[in-house]
């Protein structure tokens, strides 16, 4: 399918999410003549309008369907251990993963894993903790091991 | 006179010169980075400046741009590799002048040119914004709705190949500035329940995702950079005969880059690359562009530093951020619960001051730490990019973390940078998002405040001269984007 199909088929069902939670939002006593929910409506709209024009546009004008290109799952990898991260952080801690995702992340852009992988994990993690946590004073969280 | 000492109390006290000169280094390591832009660069510094007083944080957030646009042009003349967008036209005669042995010299040329851009932007920048904005305090709920839809109006100019998706960029982003606490009633909107989303998205969330997690992201899967060769080059800073034949072309650089850095959406790389051909077409050695000009060099590099100064004229006089490096800025201006545009001046003039005063030591510090940081940069260009992509990976994690102890707001990062992907997959640009987010409160709340005041007579927009004069622009903006746009259908079909 054409980006510019995927694009507008993406930009439709965002429209249609959004239109809907915006009628469901409450109406309150304090509201003005636009409400809450005015604006949101009108952008639900002109977005699905622009989606179609779009939509349309690339129907119209030309029939060639381009391939979906791009090894986009490896892209997305960073992001998960990105996730994965957020998920085991308040539990192992601030420096214990971060290094295992600095570690993870090393590996993931092509470089074997070996100790000196590690040895970089735990010394990134080091530094860093030191500059949030006892430099800037941030509360990083020490995880539940730790208590 | 007050101005003046604002300057010099932000230079005399405080840390406001370290932390132009810090900036300055990170800018020009991190423009040095193939992939790390100028943007990126300040984004990944923005978390750090959170602790810090607002004119060092801003200072140093404004002279990463600085360092960055000089940074850029290490690996474009060195391994034919422009570390950002504005350093490709310098990769033309740069990298030829390289490949004859005048590397050193490229570099010296880029440096000064670099220098001489830099304070020209300052200049302009000093004298422009304040007039500006002093003329944008007249400025009511009516005449501030129409400003905002004045920047909206921009993201024609900011679209790139296709105006529509530029439009589809800036409602996406319109709409998650209304996520959060309805500015009129209280109600929540688009909060799922969730007490984190209250408060709303802050713009720094979504701009560290699009601009950092996308790129870390694209680098996952991009072949490594080239290595640049052990002793490749050593820094030479041109001679009295050669900064007479610079001369013209940095003119040129510096006219372009002042017409470009305030028009929002044009920026440093369309001012690199109009720079270099016009300093072609009126050179006395034509013949040399393309073969290692030497004023091929200096053209792009000055105009791009003009850049890096007349970009900030609208976002100091009106709030309105034109580039991608601006709006993470502006970032840096909201994390200090600052609001760039006329009020800066008269409730923040310190920090405005303190800006001007910063600018100018960072262009300094440029030309000083350019001469001495080429080494460390070197070797930092040949480290493996795994290592350093999971250093800024971890760098992206911890700082967002750090502003508000928040898991949800790293989450909330990585989530706009697979958005940012699949935006830049489908070829929607980045930027209007940003300025649907940055202005998208901005434009609701005073359209929604005008009504009020006038119960609820649209003509209150086109009574009030300001709002209607705004209104008028943002119109001729839109009708001469939709021009070119129709103009371009015309034309050959694009693939």
């Amino acid at each position: 399918m054409h980006r510019d199909l995927v694009c507008a088929a993406a930009g439709l069902a965002l429209a249609g999410a959004y239109y809907a939670a915006a009628a469901a939002i409450p109406a309150s006593l304090l509201a003005d003549g636009v409400g809450a929910g005015g604006i949101p409506k009108l952008l639900a709209v002109a977005l699905a309008l622009l989606s179609l024009v779009l939509g349309a546009r690339r129907l119209l004008v030309s029939s060639r369907a381009a391939a979906v290109d791009g090894p986009h799952v490896r892209a997305l990898g960073i992001a998960a251990l990105g996730f994965v991260y957020v998920a085991v952080a308040p539990y192992l801690g601030y420096p214990l993963a971060l290094a295992l995702l600095v570690a993870a992340a090393t590996f993931y852009y092509g470089e074997r894993l070996r100790p000196a992988v590690l040895v970089y994990a735990i010394g990134c993690a080091a530094l860093l903790w030191l500059v949030f946590a006892k430099l800037l004073g941030v509360a990083m969280p020490p995880g539940l091991w730790w208590r | 006179m007050t101005e003046l000492a604002l300057a010099w109390k932000a230079l005399a006290t405080g840390w406001t010169v370290p932390a132009a000169f810090a900036g300055v280094a990170w800018g020009i390591v991190g423009g040095a980075l193939p992939g790390i832009s100028p943007s990126i660069a300040m984004a990944l510094l923005l978390p750090f400046t959170y602790g810090l007083d607002p004119v060092t944080a801003i200072v140093m957030l404004a002279s990463v741009y600085v360092g960055a646009e000089y940074g850029g042009s290490i690996p474009a003349i060195l391994i034919r590799t422009p570390g950002t967008n504005a350093a490709a036209a310098t990769v033309i005669d740069g990298f030829e002048m390289h490949r004859r042995g005048r590397g050193g010299e490229a570099l010296g040329i880029s440096l000064v040119s670099g220098l001489v851009g830099g304070l020209f932007g300052l200049a302009v920048l000093v004298a422009a914004t304040g007039p500006l904005a002093r003329f944008a305090l007249s400025f009511t709920p009516p005449a501030y709705f129409a400003l905002g839809v004045l920047g909206l109006s921009v993201i024609a100019g900011l679209s790139g190949k296709s105006l529509l998706k530029g439009l589809i960029a800036g409602i996406i982003g319109f709409m998650i500035a209304t996520i959060g606490t309805d500015p009129v009633s209280g109600v929540a909107r688009f909060t799922f329940g969730s007490p984190d989303l209250l408060g709303g998205i802050r713009p720094i969330v979504v701009m560290v995702g699009l601009f950092a997690v996308t790129e870390l992201m694209v680098q996952a899967i991009e072949p490594a950079w080239s290595r640049v060769e052990a002793g490749a080059a050593r820094l030479r800073l041109p001679d009295w005969r050669m900064w007479r034949r610079l001369f013209r072309p940095q003119a040129i650089g510096a006219a372009i880059g002042t017409f470009e850095g305030v028009t929002p959406g044009a920026g440093g790389t369309i001012a690199a690359f109009l720079s270099y051909n016009e300093a072609k077409r009126w050179s006395k050695h034509p013949e040399e562009f393309g073969q290692g000009s030497v004023e091929g060099v200096a053209a792009p590099e000055c105009a791009n530093n003009v850049v890096t100064g007349t970009a900030l004229v609208p976002l100091l006089g009106l709030g309105i951020p034109g580039s991608n490096s601006a709006a993470i800025l502006l970032g840096g201006f909201l994390l200090h619960g600052l609001a760039p545009g006329p009020l800066l001046f008269e409730k923040s003039p310190d920090v405005v001051y303190g800006l001007y005063a910063g600018l100018l030591v960072a262009n300094v510090a440029m030309l000083l730490l350019g001469l001495v940081i080429l080494t460390p940069c070197l070797w930092l260009v040949n480290r493996p990019k795994p290592y350093l992509m999971a250093f800024v990976l971890a760098l992206v994690v911890s700082g967002i973390y750090a502003m508000e102890a928040s898991f949800f707001d790293v989450a909330l990062v990585l989530g706009a940078g697979v958005l940012g992907y699949g935006l830049r997959w489908l070829g929607v640009p980045a930027l209007p998002l940003v300025l649907g987010v940055v202005l998208g409160f901005m434009v609701e709340s005073n359209y929604r405040r005008a009504l009020v005041l006038s119960g609820g007579d649209h003509g209150i927009f086109v009574q009030d001269p300001i709002s209607l004069g705004l209104l008028v622009a943002a119109a001729v903006v839109v009708a001469l984007s939709l021009r070119r746009e129709v103009k371009r259908q015309e034309g050959p079909a694009s693939p």
